[in-house]
């Protein structure tokens, strides 16, 4: 007898314990609401302490000093890595919640979004607050209908970063052709030296590479933009011909071996053991070749950059394949939504000049960098960006992402010789027409 | 003869067991090794200048929260799902009625769902419940998802309990709660370790519905924590494997005591048979 | 008091709803009812975000008509039979360790180790294995002379087989374990009685001990079939399911279409259809594997 009530005890218990949490969910609710009658923003980021830490750090102090001069708002934080950051905001959007203030890519990204009235609008910020301190062209990236639904927080292009002491010893010089790099791929292949370091299981590494040869060989037409936004056609000679030189430094051996199974994380890890000679990546790697300790000292100085080469005498080396990284949004349904966009107005403001001194990445909005001690390499890079001709936009940003995947996989089987440049052409002209 | 084939065997047997061992080794090398080492360097080789200060890392990064809500939320679901499921197990393979072959196909659907179809409903539901940020909703979850391999392994062994031990239980006029908790639960105290075993890792390990159900710093585990060191930009790989040697102690501890369990427990039931 | 007795007390349906209903109640809430809305869902165009729009059987068409879908389907039925291939040799080693051989607890220990580490922790470990130019498994082969050794998972052709031996290996600990606390619990008396007999050692493995752990064998094998067909935890951390598919499975592709590319209608039916399939195969092997002599209760 004990025992048979000690089984209903134990089920009673069992119901009454979700009964219990479901009602101590209520208060906890109720609390954070009262305190004070303080209101609480949600921000939702994707730089961890362990991974990012300036970042983290810079984030911290900037949500500390809008706390204090806003003593009526609460900044309630979470952190996720970069893909558990995607993935959890998925989920979130399917039951429609969104943190107040979040982080959001550009384009293609932002696109479903924006349509499923997820983002508020920003413009008001952008014309009063922060009127004039974007770098012309960034907000545009997170516009949709000429509306801004996003404020960007960096600005990338993407650079040959390569080992001087590598090129040293084999007394090779900076390209400034695809023929010349050429032969710099023979010589270091020669001597045993892996070239490029390439991870392209994480194939928007591979798609640089592609979109730079295809924006040098289509001279001053941006045709792949233009075949992405359907003026275009994804079979332009340019395309299909930038797909047979991606084909050709393949077969002469130009990246690391097994590139298509390797993350950008071991490819990155292989340029910075000097196990390769060369690295494709975009100015967010910045801080790793220069101001970050955990790196050698000996290494960072011994990284140097050169521009993407000119391809058979054609394209403008002042051309870059990059844009604004990450920005953030506010939740358009946010309960606190002037809160939150007094928030992001003060983020994006206090970001600028802390992302320069403190990260030591190129910030979306304008600084004034003269007073300031930087490293040489960043003060070079600023430069080339501000005499920059032209950016294009990352292709997978600027694709839906139903496009972006199939591009990306194609990218892959591009690299990996599994299918012919007309082929890779022709896949990617289908899945643009048919949406 | 005899004596090489024995030879043979064990020199098999320590090859698969250095096999087995070597990635525990591994891990711990690979933690106090920079990422240039663990990339560029020789993988077999130790740790030039160990880097133990990787360790500080971790535990500056308040893994302690972290340590302890892993550790509560899988005892608790670990005690849950095999309570639910040995009642469950006896009451479908032990006792009489029509509907058993039913609930079990039920259970075993259980098995089949893929997580990431699950999840979003899943949410959605302790969204309207008001669990979400609640570490119950990660417990009952945890409970669940491991109900229907926990049936599974005990399936086996409840069914080829002897009837005889039931009769007699029952003609001596036990009833049957003490009939399952005195003597069915003992007897089967050796495949309840596997389960317990089985479980333990499981929640352990898992990632997915924490990072999605859990918001607050102070209902995250420690797998939640290892995703931290992997970053947009950089990632620590030193800092990772620190972690995951730090992760994988406890459970090990745990896994040594329950594998002794296993061995006692056929022990205890082989006296009583 | 006879058996008339014991019956009735055996199929009291109080104790039956009281034994059975913690467990159904939270399977058919938390599995069953996410499972219906995932049907549901699969019968929606929806990106996710905002509105849905019914389109019938739509999805279901198309995942019917779609060559990727189709592949990733064979590709997780490769990993199921392999998988169910290697009990085999799980047995055979919980066989040897359940034996009275010197070191038998020890070496089960070491053997089960791997088991207990993550997901994470095993795909660290093996994409350095696999890496092409400093790898372990690079490096011993070129020891051994071998001077052009693939590039275990950038290559289309090898990457599949790559992939399953870590998820196989993973998973060596749990059935062994199994089979082992399933071997240890046959009565001694059974094995003494045999050897009495004059009953060789592999004698008593085949004809008393495996006969005798067939119903966990068989359980086993619906573990082992039913995990691959759902498979995806180190696809996704080791390869994504690339290069261009080659590695892809019907969870990392369901994945895929709902998480990445905001297909999550399509997502949902992909993910029901992988449900339905485990399920038949499911039932065909319970069939298949179903005895005349099925131990009664």
């Amino acid at each position: 007898m004990k025992l048979k009530k000690a089984i209903t005890i134990m089920v009673v218990f069992l119901v009454s314990v979700v009964i219990l949490a479901a009602c101590g969910g209520d208060d906890e609710d109720k609390e954070s609401e009262s305190a004070s009658g303080a209101k609480t923003v949600k921000f939702m980021h994707l730089w961890p302490e362990g991974s990012s830490a300036q970042h983290h750090k810079v984030v911290n102090e900037i949500i500390a000093d809008f706390e204090k001069e806003n003593p009526d708002i609460k900044i309630d934080l979470e952190v996720l890595s970069n893909e558990q950051y995607k993935d959890k905001i998925k989920v979130l959007s399917t039951s429609d919640e969104l943190p107040d203030v979040g982080m959001t890519w550009a384009a293609g990204y932002m696109e479903p979004y924006v349509k499923g009235n997820m983002y508020a609008p920003l413009d008001d910020i952008v014309e009063s607050d922060l009127s004039d301190s974007f770098v012309s062209g960034t907000t545009e990236a997170f516009s949709v209908d000429d509306t801004t639904y996003g404020l960007p927080l960096e600005l990338n292009i993407s650079t040959i970063f390569y080992n001087k002491k590598i090129f040293d010893e084999y007394g090779l010089e900076e390209p400034q052709t695809l023929d010349e790099l050429k032969e710099i791929v023979t010589t270091l292949n020669e001597n045993g030296v892996n070239p490029i370091a390439l991870g392209n299981r994480d194939a928007w590494t591979g798609s640089m590479w592609y979109m730079y040869l295809a924006n040098r060989l289509g001279g001053d037409e941006d045709v792949l933009t233009k075949a992405i936004e359907r003026e275009g056609s994804f079979e332009d000679p340019a395309l299909v011909q930038a797909a047979d030189e991606v084909q050709k430094l393949v077969n002469e051996d130009s990246f690391v071996q097994g590139f298509n199974g390797l993350a950008d994380e071991e490819a990155k890890s292989m340029f910075m053991g000097e196990q390769a000679a060369m690295y494709l990546i975009a100015t967010w790697d910045l801080p790793n070749f220069t101001t970050n300790e955990d790196i050698p000292q000996e290494f960072r100085d011994s990284v140097g950059y050169f521009k993407f080469p000119s391809v058979d005498g054609m394209g403008d080396t002042n051309s870059y394949v990059g844009g604004p990284g990450v920005g953030l949004f506010v939740s358009e349904n946010s309960d606190v939504k002037e809160e939150a966009k007094a928030f992001t107005s003060y983020f994006v403001q206090q970001w600028g000049e802390r992302a320069v001194t403190d990260v030591g990445i190129i910030p979306a909005t304008k600084v004034n960098v003269d007073s300031l001690d930087l490293p040489q390499m960043y003060v070079d890079v600023l430069n080339d960006l501000n005499s920059a001709t032209n950016i294009t936009l990352y292709a997978d940003v600027q694709m839906s992402a139903d496009v972006a995947q199939v591009h990306l996989d194609m990218i892959q089987a591009l690299f990996g010789g599994e299918i012919t440049p007309e082929e890779f052409a022709k896949t990617q002209e289908d899945a643009l027409a048919a949406e | 003869m005899r004596r090489i084939g024995y030879i043979l065997l064990y020199v098999c047997l320590s090859l698969v067991a250095l096999f087995q061992i070597f990635p525990i080794l591994w891990l711990f090398m690979f933690s106090l090794k920079t990422n240039q080492e663990i990339f560029a360097g020789n993988p077999f080789a130790f740790p030039t200048d160990p880097k133990w200060e990787n360790y500080l890392k971790v535990f500056d990064g308040g893994i302690g929260t972290y340590f302890w809500n892993s550790i509560w939320i899988t005892v608790v679901a670990t005690v849950l799902t095999i309570l639910v499921a040995s009642m469950a197990t006896f009451a479908i393979t032990r006792m009489k009625w029509k509907l058993s072959g039913l609930v079990l196909g039920l259970i075993m659907v259980g098995l089949m769902i893929p997580i990431h179809s699950a999840l979003i409903p899943l949410y959605n539901m302790f969204l309207n419940a008001n669990l979400i940020d609640n570490p119950l909703s990660i417990v009952i979850t945890y409970v669940t998802y491991n109900l229907p391999i926990t049936v599974m392994i005990l399936l086996g062994f409840y069914t080829t309990i002897p009837r005889e031990i039931e009769e007699a239980a029952i003609i001596d006029g036990s009833s049957i709660h003490r009939l399952f908790f005195r003597i069915i639960l003992p007897i089967s105290a050796p495949i309840m370790s596997t389960t317990v075993i089985i479980n333990m890792i499981y929640n352990w390990n898992e990632f997915v519905f924490v990072n999605t159900f859990i918001s607050s710093d102070k209902y995250k585990t420690l797998t939640v924590g290892i995703q931290n060191f992997i970053g947009q930009y950089m990632t620590d790989w030193g800092a990772i494997g620190a972690t995951l040697v730090i992760s994988v102690l406890p459970i090990i501890i745990a896994f040594l005591f329950f594998s002794d369990k296993i061995m006692e427990g056929i022990t205890a039931s082989a006296v009583k048979g | 008091m006879g058996l008339c007795d014991m019956n009735k007390v055996m199929s009291n349906k109080w104790i039956i709803f009281l034994y059975t209903f913690p467990a159904l109640l939270l399977i058919v809430v938390l599995i069953v009812i996410p499972l219906i809305l995932s049907g549901y869902f699969g019968l929606m165009d929806w990106d996710g975000i905002g509105a849905m729009e019914f389109i019938g059987l739509n999805n279901y068409i198309a995942a019917l008509q779609d060559s990727k879908f189709w592949e990733s389907t064979l590709h997780s039925f490769l990993l199921a039979l392999f998988s169910a291939i290697s009990l085999i040799g799980y047995l055979a080693v919980a066989l040897i360790l359940a034996s009275k051989i010197k070191g038998a607890n020890l070496l089960r220990k070491i053997y089960l180790i791997p088991m207990l580490l993550s997901s994470v922790a095993i795909a660290q470990l093996w994409i350095k294995i696999y890496n092409p130019s400093n790898g372990m498994l690079n490096s011993i082969l070129m020891w051994f002379g071998i001077d052009n050794p693939p590039a275990w998972l950038a290559d289309p052709s090898i990457v599949l087989y790559a992939i399953f031996i870590p998820i196989i290996w993973q998973y060596a600990g749990f059935y062994i374990l199994i089979y082992y606390a399933a071997l240890k619990n046959i009565p001694e008396s059974l094995i003494e009685a045999a050897k009495i007999d004059g009953a060789t050692p592999l004698q008593i493995a085949l004809k008393i001990k495996v006969p005798l752990i067939m119903n966990v064998f068989k359980v086993t094998i619906v573990l082992s079939i039913v995990g691959s067909l759902k498979y995806f935890d180190l696809i996704y951390v080791m390869t994504s399911g690339g290069p261009n598919g080659a590695s892809e499975v019907m969870a990392s592709y369901m994945y895929k279409l709902a998480f990445s590319s905001y297909n999550f209608g399509y997502g949902s039916a992909i993910g029901f259809l992988l449900l339905i399939i485990t399920l038949i195969v499911t039932v065909i092997i319970q069939k298949l594997t179903a005895s005349k002599d099925e131990i009664q209760y």
